[in-house]
């Protein structure tokens, strides 16, 4: 495998695992807020749902999706199938439910006088909304990390959907499975080391950088 | 400044799913600016609930509460508009986490003060409350009094019009709390701040406040919780008596039936030094306690509170409390007539049959 294709292919994995896991984050994270703040009937089935979800195999998402973007499928006419774009809807879905539940459960740790201390001195719900958040940010962060993490590291949801096309939706798991088809096991397991190296150095780099705006060590 | 800051009409608040059923109702109460207010009653008495209508956290479900002559609620930003000016220190605060000074910077700059102003009013509140030079420290690891004591100064910083404390003190040690009395007093004046307080202490009340405001069950009452004591009377026809604990009685005259509130004026309680070589006291209503605190309320009058059969506070002339000898530790007999015990609850529907 030439350096360029594995630049690629590392590339792929990073820009459709980033933009699922922020375009889920923006997501899952008011959902989460919403479900930690209130009590209301039926919540207790929507996080069993939302649990349930979480477990769902990604080639059980990649074949949902799959079967909405083919040609005869309901959305075939966007003509999105084996695009990196498909490959980062599938992953948004596939992350959605982790990202929730990680960041329901930080938010839900949140002391409830956070909230309340805030509107006490005078900030609208909103602010108060984003000091919660703020009071949660390191457990919100290992939530979006977990789901940038479960993404990059998928391998269904990018094969059925993206079809490692190289050049176009090779990435780096779809790039392993090749090459392990292949006999290539050396192959695989240098781009497996690759792919953690990859998640690891991003890990360092968000934390260090949150943690050093914050002041805290 | 003219008229009221709060009026209080019929205004009520249940909590939709309390236990116990707990509900608020003020007929009216009128709070002037300016004054120092102190809300006394026991735990469960309404003190919390009150200020969090104060503060605009939660709605009158019944009836009406004007603030500065107007409806806080009209709209949401109206609440929160008015949660700007009456601004409320719950009891356990809670620092969000970062430095102090970002704590008490953090009402400041939601009101978009400009950045020297919000460092000058960080500085002077932490001084207020005896943490200068604190501000860059982390609010991990703070005691309980040092949390109090910034988030005190995180009020403070706001200058607010109201000033709503829930037992402002509790968490603070017996001198550290006079300070922060004396501070949150001095500031009240100084700025022209009403100031609304809970608390248990009755002394503190006296000391601190314009008036008082007494509660209990939700209800406003015209007697201080202190000395009040609940049970079921059992009655002989002439005289009725209450057992707040098994095998001690407090007697008082007439009929009474069912369950029964009942309060001793503190004024009405005498003292004597058990083996002090005066004459013992006899009869009913005599109980048996030791003298755990004793503070002047005045220069003439001491407030002493004993702990034994029940716990009792008594006011007395210092002078008379000299003459008996009694002091803090000693062991007292204390003693009320049938006649000061004032029956102001009786719900003959819960009585219990005798055993």
């Amino acid at each position: 495998m030439i350096a360029r294709e594995l630049a690629f292919a590392v590339w792929v994995s990073l820009k459709t695992s980033g933009l699922a896991a922020l375009i889920a984050s923006a997501a899952a994270v008011p959902v989460a807020l919403f479900l930690s703040g209130r009590d209301f009937r039926g919540k207790k089935i929507v996080l069993l749902v939302n649990q349930t979800w979480m477990a769902a195999p990604t080639v059980v998402i990649g074949l949902l999706f799959y079967s909405l973007l083919s040609r005869t499928g309901p959305l075939g006419g966007l003509g999105l199938l084996y695009t990196q774009t498909a490959m980062t809807v599938g992953q948004i879905f596939l992350i959605l439910p982790l990202i929730v539940g990680f960041s329901y459960t930080a938010l839900r740790q949140v002391d409830r006088r956070a909230r309340l201390t805030a509107l006490t001195l005078g900030a609208s719900r909103r602010q108060a909304g984003w000091i919660v958040l703020r009071e949660a940010r390191f457990p919100l962060l290992v939530a979006v990390l977990a789901g940038f993490a479960r993404a990059i590291s998928e391998v269904g949801v990018a094969m059925m959907l993206g079809g490692n096309i190289r050049g176009a939706t090779r990435n780096i798991t779809t790039s392993i499975a090749l090459e392990t088809a292949k006999g290539e096991f050396r192959n695989g397991v240098v781009l497996g080391i690759l792919l953690l190296v990859v998640t690891l150095g991003i890990n360092i780099l968000v934390q260090t950088g949150l943690r050093g705006r914050d002041g805290e060590s | 400044m003219s008229g009221p800051v709060y009026r209080l009409e019929g205004a009520g608040y249940s909590y939709p799913q309390a236990p116990a059923q707990f509900s608020l109702d003020l007929e009216t109460l009128e709070i002037p600016a300016g004054q120092i207010l102190a809300l006394v009653g026991p735990n469960g008495a309404g003190k919390t609930t009150l200020l969090m209508l104060l503060a605009f956290l939660q709605r009158p479900v019944r009836g009406r509460l004007e603030f500065l002559g107007r409806d806080p609620w009209a709209t949401d930003d109206s609440a929160v508009l008015a949660r700007r000016d009456a601004v409320l220190l719950t009891h356990h605060p809670y620092l969000f986490k970062g430095t102090i000074a970002a704590n008490v910077a953090f009402g400041l700059k939601i009101r978009r003060l400009p950045e020297a102003g919000i460092s000058a009013r960080v500085g002077e509140a932490l001084a207020l409350v005896e943490l200068d030079g604190w501000g860059r420290r982390s609010v991990a690891g703070l005691s309980a009094g040092q949390v109090q004591r910034a988030a005190i100064a995180r009020a403070l910083a706001l200058r607010p019009r109201v000033l709503l404390l829930d037992e402002p003190t509790a968490n603070l040690d017996a001198a550290l709390g006079l300070r922060m009395e004396a501070v949150l007093g001095e500031a009240g004046r100084a700025w022209g701040t009403t100031v609304v307080f809970s608390t248990h202490n009755f002394s503190q009340a006296s000391r601190l406040a314009d008036a008082i405001l007494y509660l209990s069950d939700g209800r406003r009452v015209e007697f201080s919780h202190e000395n009040c004591f609940s049970g079921t009377a059992v009655t002989d026809g002439r005289t009725s008596w209450i057992e707040p604990r098994p095998g001690v009685r407090i007697v008082f005259p007439g009929e009474a039936r069912g369950h029964v509130t009942c309060v001793i004026d503190p004024a009405e309680i005498r003292l004597v030094a058990a083996g002090g070589g005066a004459p013992l006291p006899s009869g009913p209503n005599v109980f048996r306690g030791r003298v755990s605190r004793m503070e002047t309320t005045d220069p003439d009058t001491a407030l002493v509170r004993t702990s034994g059969d029940l716990v009792f506070r008594a006011t007395l002339p210092v002078r008379a409390l000299e003459a008996a000898g009694i002091s803090l530790s000693r062991e007292v007999l204390l003693t009320f007539e049938p006649g000061s015990v004032r029956v102001v609850g009786e719900h003959p529907a819960e009585a219990r049959k005798p055993a």
